[in-house]
Formats: structure tokens, C-alpha cells, sequence
């Protein structure tokens, strides 16, 4: 049945958006106060690295491939970025597909770029997708002293030093062996990586839950909403305390 | 009645709220995006001419140089330029905020032809490549103490994108100083 006196639809309004609204608002306060002393809690100084957190954040941990070329380790190290043995040389969208060795040049072929290194593994120069790279290069492979590339459907051949692509149809992909198949980061390599791994701060969990950002334009939405009916709750509070003013008065 | 015309006026409110909220929350307008490759943009700028590539390779001298340009550690031993006669174009790479911009930027007897956003990655800021704001870079040059020697009017919101457009025209003018004036065994 519905009521026809304002006052009381008032607060049964009242009652009714507190109620939606308690455990958020509870929330919301709570993680307000936690981000606001956060340099104290050191809320920024925790790191979270669960698997399902980070594919949240959309930063899974890919597989590590490793590839030992000319008694050097390439690899990524799962922050997109190319190493040779300890140290970092390049940015590498990962994850690095696959390597070669050619006159002295050594190749790391990362998702979206080719990497053109020195034999002591200084970064010469990269040759991305902008310059040219065909998209779904999957491969490279040196024979003899002629590289190419192996997109899904043809071959090319590269020129390191102009870096010229040139279709090679003639060329029988079965007879080329490219070097994909990753192998066994040593331990000592394997360790810095787990220090070097992708991690997101508690701080910054705590306020895109707070903002609502966490679950993205939905949960922004949501947070917007909830602000609102805060705004909605105060002032059928307001009314209903000034209607009960007005009852003691009568 | 008081209290039936606050009610009134509470619904009104709650409706226009979800509105704006409903629209505050609309997709924004996404900046990013490759709008042109390297090899169309240099076709485009030498046109119909068939420009000669080059390389520019480090040494200390040209390495310092380029990173008090940038700020930071230059990536690489070499850059690659395209030159027909006078006229340099290059295609480099800068950090807005957090993703790389490419830019082209032509160079003709030491001064900028044309600065061109090539893709920019960011999700915001992507002002930057409207043709009204390269427009600015047109004639620049660069000074004594390697900076452009023309001020450079910035876009609220996409400093940073700015700042680093900045520093890629100022390289782009060091490189190709170091191109039209180098020795030949450099070359």
C-alpha cells in the first residue's frame, strides 16, 4: 500500500537509500581514511603480484622466453623490455618470438619489433611494425648470409643494413629452421627476474576501488550513483528532522 | 505542502543526477592511434622524388648532445634519415607520458619544413597532432644553446606530448646539422 503523507514517504525514502547505500558507504569511508594516511600505513610500499590481480590490470605474467645465442641470454623480462644477460637493452612488447645471428649482428624479434644488436649485445637499432615490420612476422632465420623474415603466408628477405624487405616466394620455408623454441633461463638470471616481475602497489588497488575505477566505467557509475544518493540521503534526513520539528511544534 | 513540493523537487534532482552521471560516464574520446607509416610519410614528403637513406651514427660528441636534447639515455647506435638535396626527414621516437610518440619532421636548409604525428599512443593529449598546432614549428630552427629558436604555444592537458614534440624537433635539427656538416667517412 502506498503511503499518501510526503513526510512519511520521505522517510521511508530515507530508509530505503540508507540501507542500499550502507555497505558502500562504509567502504568508501573506510578506504577514504586508509588513503589518506597512506605514506604512514605505507600502503605504496606493498606490493601485489597475484595472477589474477595483474590479468585484472590486464599485466599477466607471460612466459619467459629465453634464448641463448653466441653464449649470451636474451631474453624479456616480463615488463616488456629486452635483455641480454643481466641487462637491459631495448623495450620489447612481449613476447620475444624468436633470434638469430648474422654477420655479426645479432636479432631479437619482439611481438611488434625487430631488435639489431651488437655482438656484445649494445642495442644498434630497432625496426618496428612503423618502418615496415610485416604484422604477423612470426620469425627470423639466418641462412647462410641471408636473413628473412616468415610472416603466416610468406617469406622475406631482410637487409640489416638498409633494412629492405624483399619478398622471396622461391624460397622453401620447410628448408629454413628459425630458432623459437625457448629454452631454460639459468637460475641466477631466473632470480632477477623475480625481482624485476610486474607488481601493483596496495595504494593504488585501495583507490581505483575507491573511485570505482577498479571495475571500470561500470564501477565509476556506480560510485557516481552512490555519491548522489549520499547527496539524496542528507536531504530527506534534512526533511524528515524538520517535519518531525514542525510535529513537536503542532 | 511543503513537503509534497520538496518531493517533487527531490525527484527532479535524482533524475537530472543520473543523467549527468550517465553522460560524465560516456566513452571518452579516445586519442590514440598509428595514422600513417613510415615509409607513406617519407614517400609523401619526397615526392616524386626518390630520397637516398642514410644513417647517422653515434659518436660521444653526437650521443652527449642528443641526450642533453632529450634528457635522458639515447636508445641505439645509429638513426636513420631520408635526404634529397637540402631536405632531411626524420621519423623518432619520445615519450609523452607514458607510451612513445613517433613523429616526422622534415628539415630543409636547417630549418623545419613540416612536424607530423605519425602514431601517437597515449590515451590522452593526442591534440598535439592537429595541423593547426604543428602549423607553430614551421621556419624553427635551432639556437646556439640547441633549443628552437621560436616559443611554442603548449595545449591544456597535453603538456607533456608537447614537451616532447619539442625536444624531437630540436634532435631532428641537431641530427641533420650533423648530417649536411659531418665528413664524408662519417657518412
Amino acid at each position: 500500500m502506498r503511503s499518501s503523507n510526503p513526510a512519511k514517504t520521505n522517510v521511508i525514502w530515507h530508509r530505503r537509500i540508507g540501507l542500499s547505500v550502507f555497505v558502500l558507504l562504509m567502504f568508501l569511508a573506510i578506504s577514504g581514511i586508509a588513503l589518506n594516511h597512506s605514506p604512514a600505513l605505507k600502503l605504496n610500499k606493498i606490493s601485489l603480484s597475484s595472477n589474477w590481480l595483474l590479468s585484472w590490470y590486464g599485466l599477466e605474467k607471460s612466459p619467459i622466453n629465453a634464448f641463448k645465442l653466441n653464449e649470451k641470454w636474451l631474453f624479456e623480462n616480463g615488463n616488456n623490455l629486452l635483455y641480454v644477460d643481466g641487462q637491459s637493452v631495448a623495450p620489447c612488447s612481449a613476447p620475444l618470438l624468436s633470434v638469430a645471428n648474422s654477420s655479426n649482428i645479432l636479432f631479437a624479434l619482439c611481438a611488434d619489433t625487430l631488435h639489431l644488436l651488437t655482438d656484445n649485445g649494445q642495442l644498434l637499432e630497432s625496426y618496428s611494425q612503423m618502418d615496415g615490420l610485416p604484422a604477423s612476422t612470426g620469425s627470423i632465420v639466418a641462412a647462410g648470409n641471408t636473413l628473412y623474415l616468415l610472416t603466416d603466408s610468406a617469406v622475406f628477405e631482410f637487409n640489416p643494413h638498409s633494412l629492405d624487405l624483399k619478398p622471396s616466394p622461391e624460397v622453401d620455408r620447410a628448408s629454413l629452421n628459425p630458432v623459437t623454441d625457448p629454452q631454460t633461463l639459468p637460475e641466477l638470471l631466473e632470480q632477477q627476474l623475480k625481482n624485476s616481475g610486474p607488481s601493483i602497489s596496495l595504494e593504488t588497488v585501495i583507490l581505483d576501488l575507491h573511485s570505482g575505477r577498479f571495475f571500470g566505467q561500470f564501477g565509476v557509475l556506480v560510485m557516481d550513483i552512490v555519491g548522489l544518493l549520499v547527496c539524496i540521503l542528507s536531504i530527506t534526513g534534512l526533511l524528515a528532522w524538520i517535519s518531525r520539528l514542525r510535529q513537536i511544534k503542532q | 505542502m511543503f513537503n509534497s513540493l520538496l518531493n517533487k523537487l527531490l525527484c527532479k534532482v535524482i533524475f537530472t543526477g543520473l543523467l549527468t552521471t550517465t553522460l560524465l560516464a560516456s566513452p571518452q574520446l579516445i586519442a590514440k592511434g598509428v595514422y600513417q607509416s613510415g615509409p607513406d610519410f617519407i614517400a609523401e614528403v619526397f615526392e616524386p622524388a626518390q630520397p637516398e637513406a642514410g644513417v647517422l651514427w653515434f659518436n660521444d660528441s653526437i650521443r652527449q648532445q642528443a641526450e642533453k636534447i632529450l634528457g635522458h639515455r639515447v636508445l641505439g647506435l645509429r638513426v636513420r634519415y631520408h635526404q634529397s638535396g637540402a631536405k632531411t626527414a626524420w621519423i623518432l621516437n619520445e615519450i609523452g607520458k607514458e607510451m612513445p610518440i613517433t613523429i616526422g619532421v622534415v628539415i630543409d636548409e636547417g630549418k623545419i619544413s613540416s612536424v607530423k604525428i605519425l602514431a601517437y599512443r597515449e590515451s590522452r593529449g593526442g591534440e598535439v597532432r592537429y595541423p593547426a598546432y604543428m602549423a607553430q614549428y614551421q621556419g624553427a630552427s635551432l639556437t646556439e644553446r640547441y633549443k628552437l629558436n621560436k616559443s611554442i604555444d603548449g595545449i591544456t592537458g597535453a603538456t607533456l606530448s608537447v614537451w616532447a614534440v619539442n625536444k624531437v624537433a630540436a634532435l631532428a635539427l641537431y641530427y641533420h646539422s650533423q648530417v649536411v656538416s659531418k665528413p664524408e667517412s662519417i657518412k
